[in-house]
């Protein structure tokens, strides 16, 4: 398998089938003489803008942390909930609570949902 | 069953009357005829062959993949390349949704005598309304039902009585003698008005939308080429009758009146009515699609929610994203800037962002992993390749002749 | 020690001698159930597209060269790629020594 063509950047779906980001970086670990591993995939906002230049990443992370959710560290799931890898990646993880929908369930929450006709209450039924 | 199928032709309405149809080509159509008779029909020939062959690709990789272009583009090209086409793209989109927001406050200004600026919020809101609350088959359906008011170009070019050998002569691609740099002018915008990006990205996601597959190849290559050949020929009906209406006056179609004006000569009556309309349906059909195509870039390109047939709830950001940028599209209208103008310009720009959204389309549509064996075969990478070769040259010398010709 | 792999695509990679190599492109790896072992790096091999490959919108599309066998890459075995300075590997053996990837 190639990391490149077959995992970066790929749509990563949630245990029950539902969206949960794309796979935004892969965290490597390594040493002298040990085989290098794949460890974790990497989502958010800072690992994008890391992707395209060091000042990009800046900007977000000042950015992150006066707006949204609070967090500014990226999202990390480890490789062993990965389950399949084809055209989508399938994991083991309820995206809910991986971390990965922070920003889209604060902005349904502060933003969305103070606008009438968004189906808030279709949301909390199914809580 | 298959009548079912075959009703999926809405799509392909949608996206023309939306995606063809819409400000910019039909003021580049009314100039077009003004001021060169049936000389530039070819070029709208054109703009409708090539945007057939790039819709029915469009759709075939939807199905087939069940990924949107956008999905494909970011899992093939990784995300710094994606970040450039995004930018790219939804900068020249933009510009193109003001000047549609901007078509429809002109439209109800003509009707009204209220001027445009006061319009941009009602309409802003109003396109708004429709994305927030509707579903992606009723924004497709109510489009296409209403734009079949726009078939009142072909009855009103077909009341002119136009020498229709004439007209078959202007499919021939002639440069006149006089006024070469407007004719060139002219000639790139038709075509930076009819193929505009983000259509593509509209229908390929209007296919996922609307969940086809394999099996839906068929119906896609008839959806294409009728849907788009619609658009085409209004467009061509659109500029008989500005050469018949307009040119013998000595007008130039350049005042958005007198598109009123040639639809009054064509029919006395209803004509003025039919052409707001018109012009309102199309524009609201293009910023409904330019809306959703820009969400649906940054929903698909991020890996968010996305659906129109979603409560807003379900997927905030996707609903973020259409909301800011039907707000802020706004905004040059309320600074009173003029519509017309922001379409030349969008047109211009257009043009030069093609080959950025085309290229890596060429590659995607060869692609074994996204489909198999429904990849392109020589001919339609052949046209591909025109094509690209046509948006360098669009690229290079659209704005120069702008600045020139317009 | 730890890195983001999407940080090391085009990064310039230097032999033992200090000779240019190419840079990363890709890296092959073996995937079980629970883990996910680094095999080899592959490091582009043309000059030319090599050159190319460092304007970000031409390396993708080297990218689809490379799945094309349009040019080739040479495959280096993890054990003969340094990590110790992740904006300079280097390899553990000279150019001549490296093998074409299939």
């Amino acid at each position: 398998m190639d990391l490149v063509r077959d995992v970066l950047d790929k749509q990563l779906i949630d245990r029950e089938g539902g969206p949960m980001g794309r796979a935004d970086g892969l965290v490597m670990h390594y040493g002298e003489k040990s085989q290098p591993r794949i460890t974790h995939i990497e989502m958010g906002g800072a690992t994008l803008s890391a992707r395209l230049h060091p000042v990009f990443e800046r900007v977000w992370r000042r950015f992150a942390r006066m707006w949204g959710p609070g967090r500014v560290e990226p999202v990390r799931i480890p490789w062993s909930r990965v389950k399949t890898i084809g055209r989508d990646i399938k994991l083991d993880v309820a995206a809910a609570e991986s971390g990965a929908l922070a920003w889209e369930l604060w902005i349904a929450r502060h933003i969305i949902e103070r606008i009438p006709g968004s189906g808030r209450h279709e949301r909390h039924r199914g809580d | 069953m298959r009548l079912k199928r075959f009703l999926q032709i809405t799509l392909g309405i949608v996206t023309s009357v939306g995606g063809f149809l819409e400000i910019g080509s039909i003021t580049t159509a009314v100039q077009a005829g003004a001021v060169f008779g049936y000389q530039l029909l070819w070029a709208i020939l054109l703009g409708t062959i090539c945007l057939i062959f790039l819709v029915e690709m469009s759709g075939r990789l939807s199905a087939v993949s069940k990924h949107t272009i956008v999905d494909a583009t970011r899992d093939r090209f990784g995300f710094p390349f994606f970040a450039i086409i995004l930018v790219g793209m939804v900068l020249v989109s933009f510009l193109v949704l003001v000047a549609e927001i901007g078509g429809i406050a002109l439209s109800l200004q003509i009707l009204t005598g209220i001027g445009f600026p006061w319009w941009a919020i009602p309409v802003s809101v109003g396109v708004w309304l429709l994305i927030w609350k509707g579903t992606f088959s009723l924004i497709e359906n109510g489009v296409c039902i209403l734009g079949l008011v726009t078939i009142s170009f072909v009855v009103a070019a077909i009341k002119l009585h136009p020498d229709w050998s004439s007209v078959a002569t202007g499919f021939l691609t002639t440069v006149p003698h006089a006024n070469k740099t407007r004719y060139g002018f002219i000639a790139v915008s038709i075509l930076g008005a009819s193929i505009s990006p983000y259509l593509m990205y509209f229908y390929s996601s209007g296919a996922i939308e609307e969940k086809w597959d394999e099996s839906y190849l068929p119906i896609n290559r008839v959806i294409a080429t009728i849907g788009m050949s619609f658009g085409g020929v209004l467009s061509m009906c659109v500029l008989v009758v500005a050469a018949l209406a307009l040119r013998p006056r000595g007008l130039d179609g350049g005042k958005f009146e007198q598109g009123a004006l040639m639809m009054t000569t064509a029919l006395p009556k209803w004509g003025f009515y039919l052409f707001a309309a018109s012009m309102l349906i199309a524009c609201l059909g293009a910023a409904l699609e330019i809306s959703l195509a820009i969400a649906y870039f940054f929903a698909q390109g991020f890996g968010w929610n996305w659906s129109e047939n979603h409560e807003p709830a379900k997927d905030a950001r996707f609903c973020f994203v259409y909301t800011i940028i039907i707000l802020l599209a706004a905004v040059p209208l309320l600074l009173a800037f003029d519509p017309i103008r922001i379409t030349i310009v969008s047109m211009a720009l257009t043009s030069a962002a093609l080959p950025l959204a085309i290229i890596p389309f060429l590659f995607l549509m060869n692609d074994p992993q996204y489909l198999g064996k429904h990849r392109n075969g020589w001919i339609a990478n052949t046209v591909v390749a025109v094509i690209i070769l046509m948006s360098f040259v669009l690229a290079v010398i659209s704005i120069p002749l702008e600045i020139a010709g317009g | 020690m730890e890195i983001n792999v999407e940080l090391l695509l085009g990064i310039k990679v230097r032999d033992v001698d200090g000779k240019n190599v190419g840079r990363i492109e890709e890296l092959r790896v073996e995937r079980d159930e629970k883990s996910c072992l680094v095999e080899a790096y592959l490091i582009g091999a043309s000059a030319l597209i090599e050159r190319l490959s460092a304007w970000t919108l031409v390396r993708p599309i080297t990218r689809f060269l490379n799945s094309r066998d349009l040019y080739s890459v040479y495959r280096v075995p993890w054990r003969d790629m340094d990590l110790s300075d992740p904006r300079h590997p280097r390899l553990r053996i000279a150019k001549r020594d490296l093998r074409h990837a299939k």
